[in-house]
């Protein structure tokens, strides 16, 4: 517990270095902030051009998918806040040898190197993506109880888990490929998987890929089973299994982070 | 993030001093033969670094099959699966357009462009051009179209395989003249995208710090080039706007031109308008780095 609390301080102290230095420029962090907004205006255009067309896209009606896309926002929203900045930085640490100086730190290797800078100008991101949720619950007529609330606060939980997980993976690999800076790139590509609906993994080609990364590779879930759950129906299993799944991912990926550190050569010395 | 540009060894020619020109002026043979040992050296960078090369080349075919499973569930929502059109484009095109918009993204998008000209003013680095037989724009040319070439040549398989898996979606390879404006437009698609990035990186004499600008263009661009759907799908008034914009060459136009969405005989006129904005976009780019230089400090470095 006191190493829980002593933890829970210097992440603290992070944050606030981390706004301080933020709110330094503070001209570069308002256009970040709007960067943020323009690529939400953009997936709501696109959804409603979407939806101009169409009046359900593979078992999705127009309210349910924009909470879908509210749900998706603000789960992205809090893995680039709390971890893709840091994670980003990895490749160069173990490039030029930096890795050294967090290596000799007396804490948690992997708490240090994901967690130990925020990006305050992507937390609005979290607050954004709920507020479109919300008008989309609002326009289901939805009377939002408060077990199915706690529900989705668990299972949204548990696809943070999930995304840290595989981002934890993906950054671990930087040790191995030597040069894997664009982890942003690679990270977008990977959540690709997370934007869409499970229903349009249908069809006899489609459904085994979609069953792949639901199941093997749960990435898929990550949003799916959340959403799902909050304007459609809960399915018990899959939602046992993501629990379940978020937990042994976390190990798993606490695992390849160390085995990636064992292999670390520092380049400095 | 790109390597910077100022960590790339590469041999030094013996050549005369242009220093501060934006093209090269001495010799055509030795300025050719000095470019495209720039062009070897980046190649062998390139190839470098194999395994994280083949890791997002595999991963970047995922968001393809995401984009045309979704489009399979919007035309089965509007009960236009097997026939009918959304925006003039039938569910076979709409595929086709969505895989032929990587290609042209593949030769116009210039990751880390304007960002690495930025920092080299920013840091000092620029001096290096000015005090070396070397010119910057033809440098960074040369320098990327070396990255095209080993990025086209090494996903040339992948690709290939996605195309034949997907080749019903295509109504069959478009008439040999149409196929020849389609080589020309990405070409040109090329050019337009690395001089409109080169401009953007030229802002840099002006403004100490461009990320977060760069970061919106970069956003609006993979909107306004139609990477994302097709013009044709919004309402007119919008289409015919983005029509008229340069960005549509960076990933449009050139798909619409395989398409057949080009009326052949505007084809030559309609590729002489992307020609027109390469080369504007070639002279703004000129002009920009040689007013910026009036002003350069050469801090750092």
């Amino acid at each position: 517990m006191r190493a829980l609390l002593h933890y829970a301080r210097v992440w603290l102290a992070f944050a606030r270095f981390g706004l301080m230095r933020e709110l330094s420029f503070r001209g570069n962090f308002l256009i970040k902030v709007s960067v943020e907004i323009l690529w939400l205006a953009i997936l709501l255009i696109f959804y409603d051009m979407v939806f101009t067309h169409t009046r359900v896209v593979a078992e999705w009606s127009r309210d349910e998918y924009l909470f879908f896309v509210g749900c998706y926002y603000a789960l992205g929203g809090v893995i680039e806040t709390f971890f893709l900045i840091n994670c980003s930085e990895f490749s160069e640490l173990v490039r030029t040898g930096d890795l050294d100086f967090y290596l000799l730190l007396p804490a948690n290797e992997q708490f240090l190197i994901t967690t130990r800078d925020l990006d305050w100008a992507t937390l609005p991101n979290i607050f954004l993506g709920a507020g479109v949720s919300i008008v989309a619950l609002v326009r289901l007529g939805w009377p939002v109880e408060l077990g199915r609330l706690l529900l989705f606060l668990i299972l949204f939980g548990c696809g943070v888990a999930l995304a840290y997980s595989f981002l934890v993976i993906l950054t671990a690999a930087s040790v191995w490929l030597v040069r894997n800076q664009s982890l942003y790139e690679v990270w977008w590509l990977f959540t690709t998987f997370m934007r869409y609906p499970r229903e349009i993994f249908t069809g006899r080609w489609a459904y085994p890929i979609g069953w792949f990364f639901s199941f093997v590779v749960p990435v898929i879930i990550v949003t799916n089973v959340p959403a799902r759950m909050m304007v459609k129906a809960l399915e018990p299993e899959l939602a046992v299994y993501t629990v379940l799944a978020s937990v042994v991912l976390v190990a798993i990926s606490g695992k390849i982070f160390r085995l990636s550190l064992q292999h670390y050569r520092s380049a400095s010395s | 993030m790109k390597p910077t540009l100022s960590s790339l060894p590469f041999e030094q020619a013996d050549c005369s001093d242009d220093s501060g020109s934006v093209w090269p002026r001495a010799s055509f043979l030795l300025e050719a033969g000095k470019y495209g040992r720039i062009l070897r050296i980046a190649l062998v960078e390139r190839l470098a670094y194999r395994l994280d090369f083949i890791l997002s080349t595999l991963l970047r075919f995922l968001p393809m099959l995401t984009t045309i499973l979704l489009w399979l569930a919007v035309y089965a929502g509007a009960g236009r699966l097997s026939e009918g059109e959304l925006g003039g484009f039938s569910l076979n095109e709409m595929i086709s357009y969505l895989l032929l918009v990587h290609i042209s993204r593949m030769f116009s998008s210039m990751p880390g462009l304007a960002q690495g000209i930025a920092r080299d003013i920013r840091d000092g680095n620029l001096k290096k051009y000015l005090l070396q037989p070397i010119s910057l724009l033809p440098y960074l040319l040369a320098y990327r179209a070396a990255h095209k070439v080993a990025y086209i040549t090494m996903t040339a398989v992948p690709y290939a395989v996605l195309f034949f898996l997907c080749r019903d979606f295509f109504a069959g390879w478009p008439s040999a003249p149409v196929l020849l404006a389609y080589a020309v437009s990405l070409v040109l698609g090329f050019l337009v995208g690395f001089f409109f990035e080169a401009a953007l990186g030229m802002l840099g004499f002006w403004f100490l710090e461009v990320s977060s600008f760069l970061y919106v263009v970069g956003t609006l661009n993979f909107f306004l080039s139609g990477h994302m759907f097709p013009f044709d799908l919004l309402p007119a008034t919008f289409a015919h706007i983005l029509k008229n914009l340069p960005f549509q060459y960076l990933a449009y136009f050139p798909a619409a031109i395989f398409l057949n969405k080009v009326p052949q005989d505007m084809l030559f006129s309609a590729l002489a308008t992307e020609a027109a904005w390469a080369i504007a976009l070639a002279l703004l780019a000129g002009w920009l780095y040689r007013c910026g230089l009036r002003r350069y400090s050469a801090y750092g470095g």
